[in-house]
């Protein structure tokens, strides 16, 4: 690898990138050592958990998870023709770039305004950070259905169309069987994310468990705050769990 | 009976001239045919021309008499069967639903958009228990082998019974002993009336399975004649 003299230009220029960053940065590790004991301050409030809460914090969760399912579900019809209008191997050059300005635009929006955008068309509550999830999953789940359907393999649609398959007709015996199980591990991978995105879009009154969890923190009753948090690590892990495992089992038919 | 009257496909850069370079050739019916040649002469991109996948800029390909146009390529398709190299078939369906796949073009997209009628699957079953597949109809085609594979794309071939089958290299990639079960099937077939074109890297098959042969060169027929005495003739060709 090192016998190409522009691999060490570009080790060079890996290093100026690196030192630009972290001088710009001003990272000043002093102060770092030194907060140290506020950390611990601030961590030993949280303990030891209250579990009063608890009934509060699952119900919360469990607003939560619907959010993520409605939203991903959401999500995944809108992606679908966006993805079909986006795909090299289906569409023309000008819906094409169409379809790509829509995914970038809707990618480089953060899920937090989203929420805040819902929030003040539909009001406070778990309706619209559902909308916010919703949206902001088109911009990677159309991402993900683009590069499932430009991974078909071509031979295989021409030999339909020589049976003189209707576009109809190819769609279903020779594009969805082909990107069902990818398209698939990536929606349930997108339930996953979008758990996890819900829990901070209460943060902005959109609902789910982040708006109880900001304000246990912010109002001093940290240790009701680590039952949420709790009760989160438990679920996010089980759902990882069965959804990495029934991912596993999609990509093997 | 294919008839191609002087065609050209349209000029490709990376080459510096059309794929197809002026081709006139006529497959009787009945005949087998091998299409030999090295890679980039044309072979596969004549047989996609054949069933109207490769547009012609100049000259005219016939099928039975029928000049190859958007209006007729339906009729077009209907007399033809067509084999891909490495299958073509669509891996996550069963073999059966491959092979029914064939049957597309004689039903309405409504139609099938609801799975296809008991005598398609009749006939689909039929064809695959000729073919040795009898016990395999329900497996998954990306857990086939080669050439059971391959078998499964001669079955999607026949499911509208066309009088000729055109076929990309059926064998590559098999080994001897499928291979020649393969091409075994293929010659069942031709003894059956229908027309071969087959697009072949092998010499020896081509004199063992054809009885003509045609070698393209840079787009254009350099030889066209019996396959008797290939292997001789190529050498000296190309």
């Amino acid at each position: 690898m090192l016998k190409n003299p522009r691999n060490y230009f570009f080790i060079g220029l890996l290093i100026t990138i690196y030192i630009w960053a972290w001088q710009s940065l001003k990272v000043d590790l002093t102060s770092l050592s030194s907060s140290g004991q506020y950390l611990g301050v601030f961590l030993g409030d949280f303990f030891p958990p209250n579990w009063q809460v608890l009934p509060q914090a699952m119900e919360a969760l469990l607003e939560t998870i619907q959010m993520s399912v409605i939203g991903t579900t959401m999500g995944a019809i809108l992606s679908l023709p966006i993805a079909i209008l986006s795909a090299h191997n289906l569409s023309p050059v000008g819906l094409r770039s169409f379809g790509n300005l829509l995914q970038n635009t809707l990618r480089s929006i953060p899920s937090i305004i989203l929420a805040l955008i819902f929030v003040s068309v539909i009001g406070l509550g778990s309706t619209a950070g559902t909308f916010a999830l919703g949206i902001y999953s088109i911009g990677y789940l159309a991402k993900f259905y683009q590069e499932a359907i430009e991974s078909v393999d071509a031979n295989s649609l021409q030999a339909l169309q020589v049976t003189g398959a209707s576009w109809l007709q190819i769609a279903q015996y020779g594009i969805l069987p082909q990107i069902l199980p990818l398209s698939l591990g990536y929606t349930l991978y997108m339930f996953e994310y979008n758990i996890r995105a819900a829990s901070i879009l209460g943060v902005v009154g959109a609902g789910g468990i982040g708006f109880e969890l900001v304000n246990y923190i912010n109002g001093f009753e940290r240790t009701k705050a680590t039952t949420f948090i709790l009760v989160m690590l438990v679920v996010v892990t089980v759902i990882d769990l069965g959804s990495s495992k029934l991912r596993q089992k999609l990509t093997e038919l | 009976m294919i008839e191609c009257q002087d065609i050209y496909s349209s000029h490709k850069s990376s080459l510096n001239r059309p794929i197809l370079n002026g081709i006139s050739l006529k497959i009787n019916p009945g005949e087998s045919v091998a299409l030999l040649g090295p890679n980039g002469a044309g072979k596969s991109s004549l047989l996609k021309a054949m069933v109207g996948l490769v547009p012609i800029e100049k000259g005219e390909i016939k099928v039975n008499g029928r000049k190859i146009t958007p209006k007729s390529l339906p009729y077009v398709r209907s007399q033809m069967g067509m084999i891909w190299q490495g299958g073509g078939l669509i891996p996550q369906l069963s073999a059966l639903d491959n092979v029914l796949c064939g049957r597309l073009g004689k039903m309405s997209s409504w139609s099938s958009l609801g799975g296809f009628p008991k005598g398609d699957r009749q006939k689909a079953q039929t064809l695959l228990s000729e073919l040795g597949l009898a016990w395999q109809s329900q497996e998954k085609v990306s857990k086939l082998s080669g050439g059971q594979q391959q078998r499964v794309a001669i079955a999607r071939a026949l499911m509208t019974s066309p009088p000729i089958l055109l076929a990309d290299e059926p064998t590559s990639g098999l080994d001897v002993v499928v291979t020649q079960q393969v091409m075994a099937i293929l010659m069942a077939l031709h003894q059956g009336g229908i027309t071969l074109v087959l697009v072949l890297h092998d010499l020896a098959m081509a004199r063992q399975y054809t009885d003509r042969a045609i070698i393209l060169e840079q787009g254009r027929v350099i030889f066209d004649g019996k396959s008797d005495n290939i292997e001789q003739e190529y050498s000296q060709l190309c």
